[in-house]
């Protein structure tokens, strides 16, 4: 028995779903969809549960994972509910239940919460640099070890309690039992969808448009070597060609994919970009920044010309700053682990037998 | 009997002619049949063969004719128009169906479907050598219509007819007009008020000085029929003195302290001991309670000068041509604790809910409770696969859908549940239901099966339901307020009413038209229409066009002064008749009626309501009574023309010799059935060995046996040796 809560279509509004209440379950979405199947049936079900307010429903279900906004259920509506849409707002709800801290939901409601934590995050890097003095190479160093510990500390505080919850609802809260060897040959799922996003080729409108797959691909790829070379590689201070050269192609990379998703975003060619939320455009926006702020700081060290442009450095730390404390731990980064540990969770629960889950 | 006959046989440019040996069969017939013509023409209908059919009546000085073609149901009319111009009585003619009947569902049988043909034709030429010359039956006609109930329907059928110049008496029920609209505030789609449409009609009903309205009227007694009906009205008072000053009246009503359950707004309110049904009721003049105010004598002496105690009901006799019945439906009132009505505060049917969203212009309150949540529950007391009301109301998800939209418009932070089982806002009406769903209303679909239970739960209600849109899964919805939508019934007098007009009614008590599609608003009953829905569910617009359907088939009717009807009717035989009552008795229409006829009492049947069923011919123990047209003697006389033997030439076998042929082999039947009897009941017989006894064809036998056992005269009982054929035995 489940009690019908009319107020979680207000709450889920504010989390970017618009239209489904226009919805009179007829299911073509379902239908249409080249994803779903008898293990995971949507969008239509879950568009039911959002119009019942039945949360519990919602936060232990793994099918808003599923879904890759591919935007033909949104195309063949016919009630123009736009089922699309809800998934990707139930997915944005989902991030924030994940999140024990409630930051995300908080961030994710209020576009001046968001706007409010970009500010302390200046006001502190500048206030921190005003202390500090202008020594750019003490400052090199300093954002080299902010990195490593804000990495560290975020993964430990915050992202792996979070997967746990994410574990407890979708794995525990309906299995009520812990099958180390699924847990186990369930793993490869897990990295192979962290690393390809090979699932959203099955979408039928996103086989016409490889090259956003492909983008999106390499935009992965890019970001976590570019990860690996400032980080582990020391790119801004490495003496090495080679990884030199590395560090401009990834960030290359990066500025260069998210200006084009940016364009795309822009001109709402496509269901998946027709409706962009502020958290949306503070991930793409970011990641450009970063990227095109990093290669830009190379270069002029490589110029030597670094210290009378000094502002250049700042303002990439200012943007890795709040990339790293906000739209990662509470942003839109997240759906990176988020779907890949669902691809992984769902192969645990549909496949008591642990053959591959999520085939079709 | 006539004796100068003619017949003509038509080819139907080869629909017939490809199979029915026409040409053979316009030989067949001579004068010793009383037939002086008999030709085989390509197309009887034709221009050139209407023209020379006439010349050949005229010249022949032919008393009856026949043409053998198709249906009666196409051309009978072409033909009694053909005999009528020239000169010749229509009902001396007759047709004779040899298409439908003989060449096409006998194609792959030419020879038999020639032979049935020619018996049909003889069967034919036998009943018109026995018709009788007939005229139709006139009837004069009133031009004045009795309408009943003056809803919405009945109201623009009155002024509708009125405009046409019919005089028209309109009758109603209650002190007022305007019947179930006056009791509905918005109406889907127009937004009219339902109070505005009724006082729009009656300035307009006003106009017409040819409308007479009678309010407080019922119907006690009909008699007469088409054309001359007479019905006796009641008319209660309402005890307002004739001289009584209005603006006296009005500060009687303002003084009266007297308060009692107001039904019209289904008692959400009281109204007082004077009253209106609401302020703006038409006609304009106020009721007395008497049973409420009797007491009160203060009172009443204070206003003795407006008042008139000493009025009492009164009796009119009125006469109308034809009636207009249009006295609408009730709401289907839940039994008590039928989801919670009753037992459970604040459950409420629709009707009520619509009334109290009137009576609270600025917040929804009742009992005290502010309601915020609202769950309407559909279909209640309708479409009941094994209760009483199977039908669906048509018109209430309708209205269920645009109260919960006009929820949202009035008050603020409503939230509204529709426990449905299907949304049936057809046509246009799927327009609201797009808008109810977009503003945020939840369906949850539930079975008639596992319907919603609706308890209480400490200040507010709690249902249960399965939602068969979420995988049937158990929901609870919290609700301040239930509201039954609750559809539509006949009225609780329907029964009388129909008992009055005799208008046959349906197992739902709805009153029935003769044919849906073709025959809408008319009865049984000739003169006596039916529209809106007093019929059965129906919207107003529904309801307005079948009333006004009615009223243009009324002033048709009634035009012209007089009613031409058919001369089949039946007829009584005064010398023979001794008065038992069997007939009268059987008739459904009250036809019948016994009178006085020299020094014993006889039968008299009423032409005009007549309708020539039939039904009373057989009944009569003396052979009393008949129906015109379908004489015994008319009868007989087929059914020997169709056992006579036919001589006819087979042209496929070449030779010139004639074969001798019957018709019908009636006889063959139950012989044949009769030997197979006698023959299985000496000892169990199979297929193949009943045939070689009965030297019979083994299909033939096959086809009677089956039919046998279909009608379980016999049955199987094991097979034989080969375990090829069953044996069969005489069932008990």
């Amino acid at each position: 028995m489940a009690k019908v809560n009319p107020d979680f279509v207000k709450d889920i509004r504010k989390y970017g779903a618009d239209d489904f209440s226009a919805c009179f379950s007829c299911g073509t979405c379902t239908a249409i969809c080249s994803l779903t199947d008898k293990d995971n049936s949507f969008p239509r079900k879950m568009i039911r549960y959002t119009m019942l307010g039945l949360e519990s429903e919602i936060k232990t279900s793994v099918d808003p994972w599923m879904c890759y906004y591919c935007g033909d259920c949104s195309t063949n509506c016919p009630r123009q509910a736009d089922p699309g849409n809800l998934m990707m707002a139930v997915r944005r709800y989902l991030i924030s239940k994940y999140d024990w801290t409630g930051l995300s939901g908080l961030l994710y409601r209020n576009l001046a919460g968001y706007i409010i934590a970009f500010l302390i995050v200046i006001v502190g890097v500048i206030g921190v640099s005003v202390k500090g003095g202008f020594d750019h190479s003490e400052w090199l160093h300093y954002g080299h070890y902010f990195e490593m510990y804000s990495i560290a500390g975020i993964f430990a505080f915050i992202l792996f309690p979070n997967i746990i919850r994410m574990w407890y609802y979708i794995v525990w809260s309906k299995t009520k039992k812990f099958n180390i060897r699924n847990h186990f040959v369930a793993l490869g799922e897990l990295f192979v969808h962290m690393f390809t996003q090979k699932r959203s080729l099955e979408c039928d409108k996103t086989k016409n448009d490889t090259l956003w797959w492909f983008e999106h691909f390499i935009l992965v790829i890019g970001y976590l070597a570019l990860l690996f070379t400032t980080v582990f590689l020391d790119w801004f201070a490495t003496k090495s060609t080679v990884i030199n050269a590395m560090g401009y192609v990834f960030s290359a990379i990066i500025f260069v994919v998210t200006f084009d998703f940016v364009i795309r975003r822009l001109r709402k060619r496509s269901e998946k970009t027709s409706f962009s939320h502020p958290s949306d455009w503070f991930f793409v926006i970011w990641l450009f920044l970063m990227g095109i702020s990093a290669f830009a700081v190379r270069l002029l060290i490589d110029l030597g010309t670094l210290e009378n442009n000094f502002w250049v450095f700042l303002f990439h730390l200012v943007v890795l700053a709040q990339w790293a404390l906000i739209i990662v731990p509470f942003g839109k980064w997240t759906h990176f682990l988020y779907r890949s540990f669902a691809m992984y969770f769902a192969a645990i629960i549909n496949k008591p037998d642990a053959e591959p889950a999520v085939k079709k | 009997m006539k004796e100068r006959i003619g017949v003509y046989i038509c080819h139907c440019g080869g629909n017939i002619s490809d199979y029915v040996d026409v040409e053979e069969l316009g030989k067949m017939f001579h004068a010793e049949d009383n037939v002086i013509i008999s030709k085989d023409v390509m197309f009887a209908c034709a221009d050139s063969n209407q023209k020379a059919m006439v010349n050949d009546i005229s010249e022949n000085h032919l008393d009856a004719i026949v043409v053998a073609s198709c249906s009666p149901k196409l051309h009978l009319h072409t033909f009694k128009n053909v005999a009528s111009r020239a000169g010749l009585n229509p009902t001396n003619y007759v047709q004779v169906n040899i298409r439908e009947q003989c060449s096409w569902p006998h194609s792959d049988k030419p020879r038999e479907a020639t032979v049935k043909a020619a018996g049909l034709i003889r069967a034919g030429i036998n009943r018109v050598s026995h018709s009788e010359s007939l005229d139709n039956i006139e009837i004069q006609v009133k031009r004045a219509v009795l309408v009943v109930g003056a809803g919405v329907a009945g109201m623009k059928a009155a002024i509708d007819l009125a405009r046409l110049g019919n005089e028209v008496y309109l009758v109603e029920k209650d002190y007022f007009v305007g019947g179930r609209i006056a009791q509905a505030d918005k109406l889907f789609m127009s937004g009219q008020k339902g109070k505005d449409i009724v006082a729009k009609l009656y300035a307009e009903l006003k106009s017409y000085k040819n409308i007479t309205l009678f309010t407080g009227a019922t119907v006690e007694k009909v008699s007469g029929s088409l054309g001359n009906f007479h019905v006796d009205i009641k008319i209660k008072p309402r005890y307002i003195h004739v001289k009584a000053d209005p603006t006296t009246v009005k500060k009687a009503m303002d003084e009266c302290s007297i308060m009692v359950d107001d039904a019209f707004s289904f008692a959400l309110t009281k109204r007082k001991a004077i009253y209106k049904n609401y302020a703006e009721a038409l006609p304009d003049v106020p009721v007395v309670d008497i049973e409420a105010l009797k007491n009160d004598t203060e009172f009443l002496s204070k206003y003795a000068s407006s008042f008139d105690l000493t009025q009492q009901d009164e009796v009119l006799s009125l006469y109308a041509g034809s009636v207009l019945v249009t006295t609408g439906f009730d709401s289907y009132q839940p039994k008590d604790g039928e989801y919670g009505y009753k037992t459970v505060p604040n459950v409420l049917t629709l009707p009520e809910f619509n009334s109290l969203m009137e009576l609270n212009p600025e917040q929804l309150v009742y009992n005290n409770k502010a309601i915020k949540k609202i769950a309407f529950i559909y279909c209640v007391g309708n479409r009941q696969t094994k209760g009483e009301n199977k039908y669906c109301s048509r018109q209430c998800c309708t209205s269920a859908i645009y109260s919960s939209i006009q929820l949202k418009e009035k008050y603020k932070n409503i939230t509204a549940f529709h426990l449905f089982r299907d949304i049936r806002t057809y046509g246009k009406q799927e327009i609201l239901y797009e808008k109810s769903s977009k503003q945020g209303d939840i369906y949850i679909r539930w079975d008639e099966k596992e319907p919603p239970i609706v308890e209480q739960d400490g200040k507010s209600i709690n249902i249960k339901v399965k939602d068969h849109l979420t995988s049937k899964k158990e929901l609870e919805v919290e609700a301040d307020m239930v509201v039954l939508v609750t559809g539509m019934v006949a009225r609780e007098d329907s029964q009388q009413i129909s008992e009055k007009f005799k208008i046959p009614i349906g197992n739902d008590k709805f009153f029935n038209e003769i044919h849906p599609k073709l025959k809408p608003v008319e009865t049984v009953i000739k003169g006596v229409y039916i529209g809106g829905s007093c019929q059965g569910p129906k919207n107003i617009s529904e309801s307005v066009q079948s009333s006004l359907s009615a009223a243009a088939k009324i002033n048709a009717l009634l035009k012209g002064g007089t009613v031409s009807l058919d001369p089949v009717v039946a007829r009584v035989n005064n010398d023979v008749c001794t008065w038992c009552g069997k007939c009268a008795e059987v008739c459904e229409y009250t036809a019948i009626r016994s009178i006085a006829s020299g020094d014993k009492q006889i039968a008299q049947v009423n032409e005009a309501i007549c309708t020539g069923c039939g039904i009373c011919a057989p009944v009569c123990l003396v052979n009393a009574i008949e129906i015109a047209q379908y004489t015994d003697s008319e009868i007989e006389s087929m059914i020997d023309g169709f056992m006579q033997k036919i001589e006819i030439r087979d042209k496929s076998s070449e030779s010139e010799e004639v074969e001798t042929t019957e018709v019908l082999m009636m006889k063959e039947f139950p012989q044949l059935w009769k030997n197979i009897l006698e023959s299985i009941d000496k000892s169990k017989k199979s297929i193949p060995q009943l045939a070689e006894e009965l030297a019979t064809d083994k299909e033939i036998i096959t086809y009677h046996l089956m039919t046998m056992n279909k009608y379980s005269v016999v049955m199987a009982d094991g097979m034989d040796e080969k375990e090829a054929y069953y044996y069969y035995k005489r069932k008990n």
